[in-house]
Formats: C-alpha cells, structure tokens, sequence
C-alpha cells in the first residue's frame, strides 16, 4: 500500500483537488454561487478585452472610414433631406406630447418619469458551456451599480453582476442562474422566467394557465431588480403533460442577445 | 511547460475569447480556446501537470463568467489529465488525426456540462442544443486546436514554451 501512494502521489494530489472541486460544487448549490474570484478576474480581463476592443475598433473604423469616404457625400445628401422630414416630425411629437400631457393632468394620471440610464458599449462576450455574460465598458465610475437592469431598445438583456471603476459584467437572461418574474402580456397571468443557455423557460406555470405560442412576456417588476412593463421574451413552444400540473413554456428572448453591441443600463 | 508561458495563458486566454472570438459566437462557431489551449499542453507536458493546468483555465473561466466555481474547473481538469495520459501513448503528437480526440472531449463535456445543469435546475434541452450549438463548437474547437498544435510544435517555437528537463525527458 505505501508503495502504491509512494509511485502514485501525484495522480493522488489531482485526485484530492478533484473531490474538492466536486465538494465546492456542492456547496454552491446550497449556499449560491461563490463570487471571490470574480472581480479580481473582471479587472485583469477587463483591462486586456478593453484594449483588444478598443485596438479592433481602431482598425475597423479606419479601413471602414478609407473604403467609406467615398459614399459619404451621396449620404451626406440623403441625410440632409432626413434631418429636415425628422424636425417637421419632432414638432408633431412635441405637439402630441403636450396634448397628452394636458389629458393625462386633466384626468389625474402622474407624469412618467423614465429612469436614468447610461449607454454603455459591449467590448466581449463570454461563451462558457455554462454560462451567458458579457462584458460592457462602464463601471461604477459612471454610476452602474451590481444587480442594475440591463436593456436595448428591444427589450430586457440582463442584469449587472459583478462592477469595477471602468467595466461592468452582464449576466444575460438565458444564464441559467438569471430569474425574472414575468407576466403574460395578453391574460396578465404571472411566472418566473429562466435562463436556459440558449432560450428561456418559464417556470412554475400551472396546467390550466392560458399560455399560447406567440405570448409576450413582460416583466412584472415582483422580483424587485427589473422595472415593470419591458418586453422580455417570446413564448415558442408550449407543452402540457398529462402526468404532471405544470407545463412546459419555453421562450426565446426578444432582445437580440448574439448582437449586442450597445446597452442600457437602468440606474435607480 | 515554462512558467512565463503559463502566465501568457492564463492572462490572455479570457480576453482573447471574449473580445476576438465574440463575433464567431453570432454564428454559433466559437471555439472554446480553453480546452484547445488545454488540449495542446496535454499533449506536450505530462498528465499530472496538464490536470493542474486544466483546474486552472477552467477555474478562470468559471470566475470570468457565471457559472458556478469549479465547473469547468472539474470538467477541464479532468479533460487535461486525459490528454496528458493521450500524449504520452502516442506516436506522434504532431499528427492532425489527434484533434479528434479534441472533439470529442469538447462534445462530451458540453454535454456533460448540460446535464449537470439539468439536474441542477431542471428543464435543459439537450437533444436541440448538441445539433445547433454542441457540435458546430465541438468542430471549432478541433479546427482551433489544429492551428496551436501546428504553431507550438514548430521547431522555433516549442523551445520556447517547453521546460527543458521536459525535452530531455521525452
């Protein structure tokens, strides 16, 4: 036996580090997940994809700009004649806008108040078997703090998980550990949305709830990190099963999550 | 392998995957350079240290994202011992036909990362994601492990990462 240990010690050291990874799995899946490492990983990644970013940037507007100059005046024109149709349009919207500001006083409604938020730049995109973050290049030097919804013009994108002065990393919302509660738009009906690497599913969703392909899902604002009303996902597929009182909802999300390259990240 | 090319690694690895193989990801052909990084070193160092090094990729990964700590820690170190005990029997380790065994390594633990996540949670899809996302990555994996295996197996170039007790020794 000595002699087993002695010629095979090393492989033993690995085996021992094996068991305890597997024990620190475990744990998590009690205790959450451990998050020591990851603001220190966030700053030397971050500094490195800020300068991969920034350098690929660089180069792609250059050769864009060299090869693109020579469009520029025609669009130059187009965009002209754009500006104007844009400022005869902005003026009927403010027209539209002070009427209904008008009608909603008259009628007692308060004023909606969008919240601030900050326009932030996609610089990387982590792509682990196990997990969907990305990486913005705002941090809490401009005001973005840890668990801020995240969004784009099409929807909810995810939420701010780990912050540094100048970079922020975004947990999506096909992350499995992302959770949103959410309504169907159509019935008002409510569940719990989850991540599920490449869509989402929504959980908890009873038998007889009417759910039908095509739903909008928006988030009901009930688990106190994303604001009511923004459009989340879509229902794809739905699926009841006799044996048991659930069903199975899966939908895709509406924001266009492979494509992200600017956001908004919502500050209380 | 040198220290200094372990520190070259482990700094560069996440921002290289994250920023410059982001766009191949829109198309579902991003490769996991980790394990083709991983994949590589098996081959050219022993078991036991490749294990090490595959703790220590995965454990980046696990902390540059959101998974839980020690999921690719556990997978990759696992995948690293193997390569190691796999290039230790083979004949040639320059040989292209070795990146299939890169391939499967990252089918299998894509898939082994979804079922554990199944059990987890619950509700993974695994039949539609190993067509669509499994293997087009499992592919761009081997096509990426191919490339550094050519590269560091030079003869300029495998002076400079390998130990050179290790090149005695082989």
């Amino acid at each position: 036996m000595p002699g087993f240990i002695d010629k095979n010690r090393r492989y033993l050291v690995v085996l021992a580090v094996f068991l305890i990874l597997f024990w620190l799995l475990t744990l998590q899946v009690k205790a959450g997940r451990f998050t020591v490492l990851e603001r220190p990983v966030l700053a030397v990644s971050g500094f490195f994809e800020r300068i991969i970013a920034g350098t690929y940037d660089g180069t792609a507007s250059v050769v864009q700009g060299y090869v693109l100059l020579v469009k520029t005046e025609r669009e130059n024109r187009h965009l002209q004649d754009e500006i104007g149709r844009l400022r005869l349009e902005n003026q009927m919207t403010a027209e539209i806008q002070q009427e209904n500001e008008r009608l909603r006083a008259a009628i007692g409604f308060e004023k909606l108040n969008p919240p601030h938020s900050v326009l932030a730049e996609v610089i990387a995109r982590e792509s682990s078997p196990a997990s969907v973050t990305c990486t913005v290049n705002k941090g809490s030097s401009s005001g973005v703090e840890r668990d801020l919804p995240v969004i784009t013009s099409d929807g909810i994108v995810g939420r701010v998980q780990a912050v540094l002065p100048g970079t922020a990393k975004v947990m999506l919302i096909t992350d499995p550990g992302s959770t949103i509660a959410v309504r169907v738009q159509r019935n008002r009906e409510e569940g719990l949305l989850e991540g599920k690497l490449d869509r989402c599913a929504l959980k908890y969703v009873s038998y007889y709830i009417d759910v039908q392909q095509g739903d909008v899902l928006v988030s009901s604002g009930l688990d106190g990190f994303y604001p009511k009303g923004l459009p989340v996902a879509i229902v794809t597929s739905v699926r009841k099963h006799e044996s048991s009182s659930f069903q199975t909802v899966y939908a895709d999300p509406i924001a266009k999550l492979s494509r992200l390259e600017e956001v908004l990240v919502f500050r209380k | 392998m040198k220290p200094a090319a372990y520190i070259g690694i482990l700094l560069l690895l996440l921002p290289l995957q994250a920023s410059l193989l982001a766009p191949l990801s829109r198309i579902g052909l991003a490769p996991d350079l980790g394990m083709a990084v991983l994949f590589v070193i098996g081959l050219l160092t022993t078991p036991v240290e490749a294990a090490f090094a595959g703790i220590a990729i995965g454990l980046l990964q696990d902390a540059g994202s959101a998974s839980l700590l020690g999921l690719s820690g556990l997978t990759l170190g696992i995948v690293g011992l193997v390569t190691g005990l796999l290039g230790q029997r083979m004949l040639d380790i320059q040989s292209s036909s070795n990146v299939v065994f890169l391939a499967v390594f990252s089918l299998t633990g894509s898939l082994l990362t979804v079922l554990f996540l199944d059990v987890l949670y619950g509700g993974f899809p695994v039949l539609g994601p190993f067509f669509v996302r499994m293997v087009p990555r499992a592919a761009a994996t081997a096509f990426t492990g191919l490339l550094i295996l050519r590269f560091s197996t030079r003869r300029s170039v495998l002076p400079m990462i390998r130990r050179r007790e290790l090149q005695k020794e082989r």
